[in-house]
């Protein structure tokens, strides 16, 4: 199954560089059956992607330990569940991977375009094919998953041979979230690619209008979706497994996730200005294309060892490749944009200072400033010790002081945005659209602090999601007061009927509710604390309400590792509450070890108990203790953001269309400008 | 339009707002007196865990997949040097700057505000500074280049409509309604 792997593989490459080469002399040519062929190659492509990518996968089920990828990450005793995320759990099993899900996003594109866009999807067909084809590249001569297991033999020759069990599965690995939270992140990585190819396609073939936002739409929302998720999944996972408290920490490889969400939001945004006023095209195809390469770039950083992290892969000069790559893709971008820069001038000029637009600029100014920051602090430690001489670490206090205020604004802007109308807003519409929010904003600080809550950030973060949420709040309330007085339905069913109608806004609105709660988790943090003991049966810790006994602690072997665990019994004002069991996890095949977190979760707080290890000197359990509250807000808010993007993704029960009155205006009026009965309707739309 | 005198009872806003964050205010209020971290761990946040496994800092070391979680040995080490430079009545850049004697600045979580290190703290706010008079010059060059619409003709009378027009109208204003 290797060698059929390795050869569907090959095969893929092939069909690949077919796609590529055929598909620009299909552009030159316009030949008809060129063009359907080469459409053809690039379907075969990602079949051939899809037969490897499961050869694999089979490798690992069948434990066949002949393979040097299936030795280095799997075992028999491996649970079957964790042999699906064996595939990516080293460099060369999560290129594959990565190339299968940017199969399916191709695929997908190739036959749900088949018949349509004729002019634009041969430029589409070859950049997709482009981008496989340095993954194939990578896939086949520089990272194969396939290569068989050898050692050195007689005569320096290398001898093939089996393994009788493998080395098992890294135990950071060997958790649930670990299944799914790679395969969301990735999904958002490569889905990028559709949009990125979409826009320097239109750009390439000067592809009139504005479809190829329409056509892309959709798909960035959906790689957008994926990359939060899996965002979010990865912190969950950190703050589940890692056992230190957090699910944060800015490491690199997780600001490399950031960077795409940051550039890819800003664009989400951005977007609306082309659609609605031939607005901001430049910047848009810029966006896209930053987009894409800041994918590049951090799986560039994960793989290439050139900065440090817990998460990265090994070391490798992988990492050549993907700067050959970026600066590939980067002078393509550039050239294209040279060449048809025309083809992006604005259609139309910005009204008023105080407007829709205006507040999308600062909005794409702010998520630019923060991917900026990141970036740099990211990358700041190898270029202090290229320029300087000598390193300077940039760790959690940096990004912390750097992005918290500009996190405040964005989410001030959040609660703006919608408020301003688009053109142009009235003084009079300010008034009616802001004071109610700004006085739920005020009137909840103004309690927060007298409440005795000091920590300014987190006081103004606070009143801050009031004054958004009472946004919100007052959009659906506004909009389905009038299907209301129209239907006589309740709030409620008016609300849903209101959001099926429109659901790209209203879903908006439901992702920026999710964000208010994630931002509300986030200024928990500034009032986490902990404890950590080394304790003997029967003694107590106090944290904050929670006293914590040990009651005893064992040992119980499974399958794959032998589990220490320690039996908690917790208690609030002497009374038992529950029994938490944290463990750490020994794993015979590899002797490492794994930490599962025993967590306490309410909406006030998460009580977080890991069994730290033992003292070296006594040989007694170390518990470590946490107190965090408002953690359970940010996954709540995490799943009303994925449910929000899902509801954006929805088609319109019914489209919107508010004409007011019998009188008609005139034709001109009525086509190309305001008219009275065409109604924007301010701080709504 | 809906104006804020027809909203009869502007409680009905405020209203769901609070309820979704009512349980809020309480739980806020039971966090105002949570404890903060000692002195040392505090300092010790201020330095990097260097035992060259974790990028951790020595107050914040957990150091994944170790056979202890929590604080290696080297960061053990490093709190307790920091605890005896308390001890010995140093203040807290003294503590901080024995361990850049000992280790260099990379010992330091956060870049220094001098030297090379004031680079890391000027290119985000050079960003927003820069993005900031960018985004003003693209909405003044943007305001300028506004010409007058034309007048209307035969603004006034109420002229007929063709069907296209009409539909072009419609088209328009669905997708300008649609966000």
């Amino acid at each position: 199954m290797d060698v059929f792997g390795s050869f569907a593989l090959i095969l893929a490459f092939i069909c690949a560089v077919y796609a590529f080469g055929g598909g620009i002399a299909a552009i030159l040519t316009r030949h008809p059956l060129l063009v359907k062929s080469t459409r053809q190659a690039g379907i075969a492509t990602c079949c051939l992607i899809f037969i490897s990518t499961f050869s694999l996968e089979y490798l690992f089920f069948s434990d066949n330990f002949s393979a040097a990828y299936v030795v280095a990450h799997s075992n028999r005793a491996l649970a079957t569940f964790y042999k699906i995320a064996a595939l990516w759990a080293g460099q060369e099993g999560s290129l594959l991977f990565w190339s299968f899900l940017l199969a399916i996003y191709v695929f997908s594109v190739l036959i749900a375009y088949r018949n349509k866009n004729g002019e634009l999807m041969p430029y589409v067909g070859v950049i997709l094919a482009g981008v496989q084809i340095f993954f194939l590249t990578l896939n086949n001569f520089v990272a194969s998953p396939f290569k068989a297991l050898a050692v050195p033999g007689a005569h320096g020759a290398m001898d093939l041979v089996a393994r009788a069990d493998g080395n098992g599965l890294t135990p950071l690995l060997q958790y649930p979230e670990m299944v799914i939270h790679p395969p969301n992140l990735y999904s958002g990585y490569t889905g990028f690619t559709i949009p990125f190819a979409f826009a320097l396609a239109a750009l390439l073939a000067r592809y009139p209008g504005e479809k190829w936002i329409h056509l892309t739409r959709k798909w960035t929302m959906i790689a957008w979706g994926f990359q939060t998720a899996g965002i979010l999944l990865g912190a969950h996972w950190a703050y589940a497994v890692l056992g230190w408290g957090g699910y944060w920490g800015w490491d690199p490889v997780e600001n490399a996730s950031l960077l795409p969400w940051l550039t890819g939001t800003a664009f989400l945004h951005s977007v609306m200005m082309q659609e609605k006023r031939g607005m901001m095209k430049v910047w848009n195809v810029w966006l896209v294309f930053t987009t894409f390469l800041l994918c590049i770039t951090g799986t560039f950083l994960t793989r290439s060892g050139v900065v440090s992290s817990v998460h990265a892969f090994a070391q490798s000069s992988i990492g050549t490749w993907f700067v050959g790559f970026l600066a590939i893709i980067f002078a393509v971008c550039l050239v294209a944009y040279l060449k048809n820069r025309d083809y992006l001038k604005s259609e139309n000029q910005l009204d008023a200072i105080v407007s829709r637009e205006s507040s999308f600029l600062f909005n794409n100014l702010i998520l630019l400033v923060s991917c900026i920051a990141v970036l740099s602090g990211t990358l700041f430690p190898v270029l202090s010790e290229a320029l300087s001489g000598s390193k300077i670490s940039v760790g959690a206090p940096f990004f912390n002081k750097v992005n918290i205020p500009i996190g405040l604004l964005l989410l001030f802007l959040t609660g703006v945005g919608p408020l301003l109308a688009w053109r142009k807003t009235s003084v009079e519409s300010l008034k009616r659209n802001f004071a109610w929010p700004l006085m739920v904003g005020v009137v909840a600080g103004a309690i927060i602090f007298l409440l005795g809550y000091r920590e300014v950030y987190s006081l103004i973060c606070f009143s801050l999601c009031f004054f958004v949420t009472a946004t919100i709040v007052m959009e659906f309330y506004r909009g389905a007061k009038v299907i209301r007085v129209r239907s006589g339905a309740s709030y409620l069913t008016s609300a849903i009927e209101l959001t099926m109608r429109n659901t790209r806004r209203y879903g908006g609105y439901i992702v920026h509710m999710g964000m208010v709660l994630i931002f509300i988790g986030l200024a928990g943090a500034a009032f986490n604390h902990d404890v950590q003991k080394e304790m003997q049966p029967g003694s107590s810790m106090q944290l904050g309400k929670y006293k914590l006994v040990l009651q005893s602690f064992d040992s119980k072997p499974e399958a794959n590792y032998t589990g220490l665990r320690l039996n908690v019994e917790v208690f609030v004002n002497d009374k038992p509450l529950m029994m938490l069991y944290p463990e750490r996890r020994i794993f015979e095949t590899n002797g490492e070890t794994g930490t599962m977190v025993a967590i306490y979760s309410t909406l006030r707080e998460d009580l977080y108990v890991v069994y730290a290890g033992q003292s070296p000197d006594t040989k007694l359990p170390v518990i470590h203790a946490y107190l965090n509250p408002l953690v359970k807000w940010i996954w709540f808010g995490g799943v009303i953001v994925v449910f929000g993007t899902l509801v954006a993704l929805l088609p319109n029960r019914r489209a919107v269309l508010v004409l007011a009155g019998a009188k008609q205006p005139a034709e001109e009026q009525l086509v190309h400008g305001m008219t009275p009965s065409v109604t924007y309707r301010e701080g709504h739309d | 339009m809906i104006s804020l005198q027809k909203i009869r009872r502007p409680g009905l806003l405020l209203l769901p707002a609070l309820l979704c964050f009512g349980g809020a205010l309480p739980i806020l209020s039971a966090f105002a007196d949570a404890q903060q971290l000692d002195h040392t761990h505090q300092l010790g946040m201020k330095v990097k865990c260097m035992c060259g496994g974790c990028n951790d800092s020595a107050g914040g070391c957990y150091h994944v997949g170790g056979a202890f979680s929590g604080p290696c040995d080297t960061a053990l080490g490093m709190l307790k040097k920091i605890d005896e430079r308390i001890a010995q009545g140093n203040s807290d850049d003294l503590v901080v700057q024995s361990f850049v004697q000992e280790y260099g600045q990379a010992v330091l979580t956060e870049p220094p505000h001098s030297g090379f290190g004031r680079v890391a703290w000027w290119i985000p706010a050079l960003a927003l500074i820069g993005g900031f008079a960018l985004v003003l010059v693209v909405i003044s060059r943007w305001r300028k280049h506004i010409t007058p619409e034309p007048a209307l003709a035969g603004a006034g009378s109420a002229s007929p409509i063709s069907r296209e027009l009409l539909e072009r109208a419609r088209a328009k204003a669905a997708r300008d309604t649609e966000d």
